[in-house]
């Protein structure tokens, strides 16, 4: 309701500002904007908590051009910390770009920075802080530019409709640093939150055992959808809207309005279905594309679709229901005026259907096999087994022996659109109203890239190597670059590309579709070209916020740029590198009655230190650390070779020494040792750990941590050639807290209170 | 000691039960607010779709058709009480239930929604695309078409014909079961004098035959008995198609695959192909043979 009424005062102030500098330029309308940014406190899902806040508001105010006019947006920096605005999709010289340390220096708390460019195209964009996860709490906000009234492209029936900005998001109450650092530690307490464990309990009840058994003897744990668990999703700040009018116009049957929809989401999905009927998709990552009916489609992380809908008669206001991809939450808009026409939610997933369908597809290695399918432009999408409003709520299995048929065999069978009614969106049906080649006499590049990645440490990659693992990309100016990529990990990635549109090979030919976001899900392949005809630093990204983080990014260095801002360009990308490898900590210690129980962890995306303790509560219990620094290997690191040290000590009153399984004599009550060793994941995710002291003790060890029993119940085990060995069973109340009964060798039976951060 | 306990425990239950769960309501706010439904289960599903534990509780009384809602005001809102309770299916002066929704009530309870204008297109209600609302919706379509005057009169005899191929592609025998019994009504609903002349002897020809496979249909209700009397029944219907009269163009396609690599015939209101005689498993299979468009 507000937001045309915000619309309006922005528009307002625009033309004051228009007028206030038409006189100082004669030649073109210099548009300017100033944004104040300043941390707030919100409510949006039951806890106050803090967020940013742009002008006062979440998300960040509607900045509006016309293609020609120049920007000038003057970022007045409130905050405790640094921040930088990123224009997505937006043509610009590089130093503009908002990239801190990449293009520009970050804008320092309490200091005012301009961003001044030229508004050379037209279409929906957005734009967001591209410092830290600030961007998950707030820092988001559409970035409209429109054609020209006398525009030659101008499309009659489409930029004349009436048009509202829709930029959708996720609220989270836990603080975005603690998400990530979750994240990194394979913390599952969003999945308790999703209902998503894909316990043993829950896969017995389903009848799947045997599939979960396989996905963990494959060294996989529970996969979802997305990673993170939202409180709340909201449209344009709001998780329920109603929009009765546009311009003052009251909507009534039969109008069209045109919604300008950006995903500012940091790492989700959503779908889009409206109650009124078809969708008519018209533009992509704002480029205009043939209107294409559909009955949904999915909006990646940071891609913007502009959809028209019309509204079927009077007196009902028409929902338009975004979902997200784990169909957890949602938010509506209600498009019209009257009785509110209701979407049905979109039913639960299948999970261990998806488990099934994963395990067939992994293979031992790690490595993913698409079985000839040759996936790609999101045509086949293999979560459809999941959908139950496609492959059906419980699998019908008919008597078909007749005729030697098989499902398996079926090149349709992860096909949504041969499959169900329902008309999804995907990549192939994108089609440029214009001509999109790129001229013929430039040279092309060619550059390839496997997506890469692992669940269980959260590091995600390309080429298994993360952006503190590699240069820049050198690109001549005038290049044509030609990018394959195909992702081998099991997640879909968003990969955004800085600065230029690409066309993807999609098979309409001349008429191929331009976008800046590329989502490419497990097993695709997808090709993409543009020309490198702007020359500076520009970044390439997935941009699932945590991801991005983990260093799933490259830079492509077009000639070798000046950039004013970055005098000292190599100690500026050491800086940028840090920044997406950043480590974290963990630590967990458990509060038992016969003693303490603890690690503690810090890691990034190869290295671990960490150091595990056992203490007593008596000098005859005794105390134990053992500190390891180990570095991970190979892309699915599942190999970690380490050195070590052991403390311990313990007094029994007698002095007594214990051999081990290889007769050698250990010394129990006091001991220094220094150690190498490694550890190694196992099938059904045991972890082998090989050790050899100073003294040239040996101990063997296997371990598994967190076995899901059910929805809360973790249980694990331990023993060794010391002839150690424990058992534990821990209840899971909250994120940070577990009840845990263990048994130990050492220390016997107890039962305490476990903490973790 | 003990039984003074229990004594009291039950008067406290007594107590509680009479003032029901207003007591346990903090700023409870009443109000009355219709909702549309039929029976003794609607009231059931209302009551459970609106009820949040010590925040809300709706009771619903199927003769007045009036909802009394209790709720805490500062917790939650009206509209968020109605929307559940539409999202269970039931309408009210606010939020109209999503169609699938409504159709996958029992029968009982599809009770009729007054306040839902009529459904120029199926799309009202989004994507799941609801069997019972488009079949609803085509009969109702048969019925108007057979009374209008000047209405082709084979029209229904094909409507319902495809309604049954569409059962088949959904692998739906219940329903096909259904359609076929409609179709046997729609073929003895024929008015012969008003058929042209070329109608006329073709209807002569294969009424017989068509009247019989439409039967055998409606007489199963295994999918795969189905399936063989609808290749029969297909290949009278295209006999027909060939001389009758179409708004649209009606596709005459082809499984090569069906019985053994015999092959079998239908006909489609749509150039896509989607197979009756192996439903999801071979969705696709197939092609169009010839298109009929004889307006």
């Amino acid at each position: 309701m507000n937001i045309p009424q915000k619309n309006f005062t922005i528009r307002l102030l625009q033309v004051v500002f228009i007028l206030l500098c038409s006189q100082s330029l004669s030649a073109q309308k210099v548009v300017r904007y100033e944004l104040y940014v300043k941390d707030t406190l919100v409510n949006y899902a039951g806890k106050e908590k803090r967020a940013i806040a742009v002008n006062g508001q979440i998300p960040m105010p509607t900045l509006t051009f016309i293609e020609g006019d120049t920007a000038e947006i003057i970022v007045h920096n409130q905050l405790k910390e640094s921040t930088s605005l990123h224009w997505h999709g937006v043509f610009l010289p590089n130093k503009e770009d908002g990239v801190p340390w990449l293009t520009q220096k970050p804008i320092q708390a309490g200091t005012t920075y301009t961003y001044r460019f030229p508004i050379i195209q037209h279409g929906t964009h957005w734009y967001h802080s591209h410092s830290g996860l600030q961007e998950q709490i707030g820092m988001y906000g559409s970035f409209i530019m429109k054609k020209k009234d006398d525009d030659k492209i101008f499309r009659k029936g489409i930029d004349d409709l009436p048009t509202v900005p829709i930029i959708l998001s996720e609220w989270t109450n836990l603080n975005p640093d603690n998400i990530n650092r979750m994240l990194h530690n394979a913390n599952d307490w969003a999945a308790i939150k999703k209902n998503a464990t894909q316990s043993y309990a829950e896969a017995i009840r389903e009848g799947h055992f045997k599939t979960k058994l396989t996905n963990e003897w494959k060294r996989m744990l529970a996969m979802d959808v997305s990673d993170v668990y939202y409180d709340k999703i909201l449209i344009n700040g709001h998780h329920t809207t109603d929009l009765t009018t546009v311009d003052g116009k009251t909507l009534k049957a039969g109008d069209k309005v045109r919604l300008r929809v950006s995903n500012g989401g940091a790492s989700s999905y959503f779908w889009l279905r409206y109650a009124g009927g078809k969708i008519s998709v018209v533009a992509n990552d704002g480029n205009d594309v043939e209107p294409v009916e559909v009955d949904r489609l999915i909006i990646a992380v940071s891609e913007t679709y502009d959809i028209v809908v019309t509204i079927p008669e009077d007196g009902i206001a028409y929902e338009f229901l975004a979902t997200t991809e784990d169909r957890t939450q949602s938010a509506s808009y209600f498009v019209g005026n009257g009785i509110k026409q209701l979407l049905s939610p979109l039913p639960k997933l299948k999970y261990f259907e998806g488990m099934k369908m994963m395990n067939d597809m992994m293979k031992m290695n790690g490595d993913l096999d698409d079985m000839g399918m040759k996936m790609s432009l999101n045509q086949m999408d293999m979560n459809v087994v999941m959908y139950p409003e496609i492959t059906g709520e419980a699998k019908l299995m008919q008597d078909h022996s007749q005729h030697n048929m098989n499902m398996d065999d079926d090149p349709n069978r992860y096909d949504a659109n041969a499959l169900g009614e329902i008309k999804t969106l995907n990549y192939a049906m994108l089609q440029s109203p214009y001509n999109t080649t790129l001229p013929k006499d430039a040279p092309v590049k060619e550059l390839q890239f496997t997506l890469t990645g692992n669940m269980n440490r959260y590091v995600w990659s390309m080429d298994n190597k993360i952006l503190s693992e590699t240069d820049k990309i050198p690109v001549t100016k005038g290049e044509i670059l030609r990018i394959t990529l195909y992702n081998n990990s099991m997640m879909r990635h968003p990969m955004h590309l800085h600065g230029f549109d690409f066309r993807v090979i999609n098979g309409k030919g001349e008429k191929s579709p331009l976008k800046n976001v590329l989502d490419i899900m497990p097993m695709e392949t997808d090709t993409i070209e543009f020309l490198a005809n702007e020359e500076g630093d520009w970044f390439f990204h997935c941009h699932i916020l945590y991801h991005m983080m983990s260093g799933m990014n490259r830079v492509f260095a077009v000639d070798d740029y000046q950039n004013p801002y970055l005098p000292n360009k190599k100690k500026a990308y050491n800086k940028l590198q840090n920044e997406s490898n950043m480590p974290h900590f963990m630590a967990q210690n458990d509060f038992a009655t016969n003693g303490n129980d603890g690690e503690a962890m810090l890691q990034n995306a190869r290295w671990s230190l960490g150091t595990e303790w056992r203490l007593g509560y008596s000098d005859m219990h005794g105390y134990e650390v053992e500190t390891h620094l180990g570095r991970y290997i190979g892309k699915m690191q599942w190999f970690m070779p380490f050195i070590g040290f052991d403390w311990r000590y313990r007094k029994m009153g007698i002095d007594e020494h214990e051999t081990n399984l290889f007769g050698q004599k250990n010394e129990k009550d006091t001991r220094n040792a220094f150690s190498v060793g490694f550890m190694y994941t196992l099938p059904m995710l045991v972890n082998f750990q090989a050790e050899v002291y100073h003294d040239g003790i040996v101990r063997l060890s296997l371990m598994r941590e967190d076995i899901p029993i059910s929805k809360r119940l973790r249980a694990g085990f331990m023993a060794n050639t010391d002839k150690e060995y424990m058992a534990d069973l821990k209840y899971i109340i909250n994120k940070n807290i577990g009840i845990r009964t263990h048994y130990d060798s050492d220390m016997g039976f107890g039962v305490g209170l476990a903490l973790n951060y | 000691m003990n039984k003074s306990i229990s004594k009291i425990l039950v008067v406290i239950t007594v107590l509680l039960s009479t003032v029901n769960s207003f007591a346990q309501i903090k700023n409870a706010k009443t109000e009355t607010v219709k909702i549309y439904g039929n029976c003794g289960m609607c009231k059931t599903t209302i009551e459970k779709a609106g009820n949040v534990q010590n925040i809300a509780s709706v009771e619903w009384n199927k003769d007045t058709k009036l909802a009394t809602i209790t709720y805490n005001s500062a917790k939650i809102k009206q509209d968020e009480i109605l929307k559940s309770i539409a999202l269970a299916g039931y309408d009210s002066e606010k939020f109209l239930a999503p169609d699938d929704v409504y159709a996958k009530l029992p029968g009982c309870c599809q009770y009729s929604r007054e306040l839902k204008p009529v459904v120029k297109s199926n799309d009202a209600g989004g994507n799941m695309k609801n069997e019972h609302a488009s079949h609803n919706h085509s009969e109702m379509a048969t019925t108007n078409t057979a009374h209008a005057q000047n209405a082709p009169q084979l029209k229904a005899v094909f409507d319902n014909y495809f309604s049954v191929k569409d059962a088949l592609v959904k692998t739906d025998a219940g329903t096909a079961f259904d359609k076929a019994t409609a179709l046997i009504k729609a073929i003895k609903g024929v008015e012969m004098t008003k058929l042209s002349t070329d109608e006329h002897t073709v209807w002569m020809k294969v009424m017989k035959d068509l009247t019989a496979n439409a039967e055998k249909i409606a007489a199963s209700k295994d999918v795969a008995k189905q399936r063989e009397n609808f290749a029969l029944l297909s290949k009278n219907m295209y006999e027909l198609a060939k001389v009758s009269k179409h708004e649209k163009p009606i596709y005459y396609q082809h499984c090569p695959m069906y019985s053994s690599g015999k092959g079998a015939y239908w006909l489609s209101k749509e150039a896509t192909v989607k197979n009756p005689y192996y439903g999801s498993q071979m969705l696709t299979c197939g092609n169009v043979q010839e298109t009929i468009s004889n307006k």
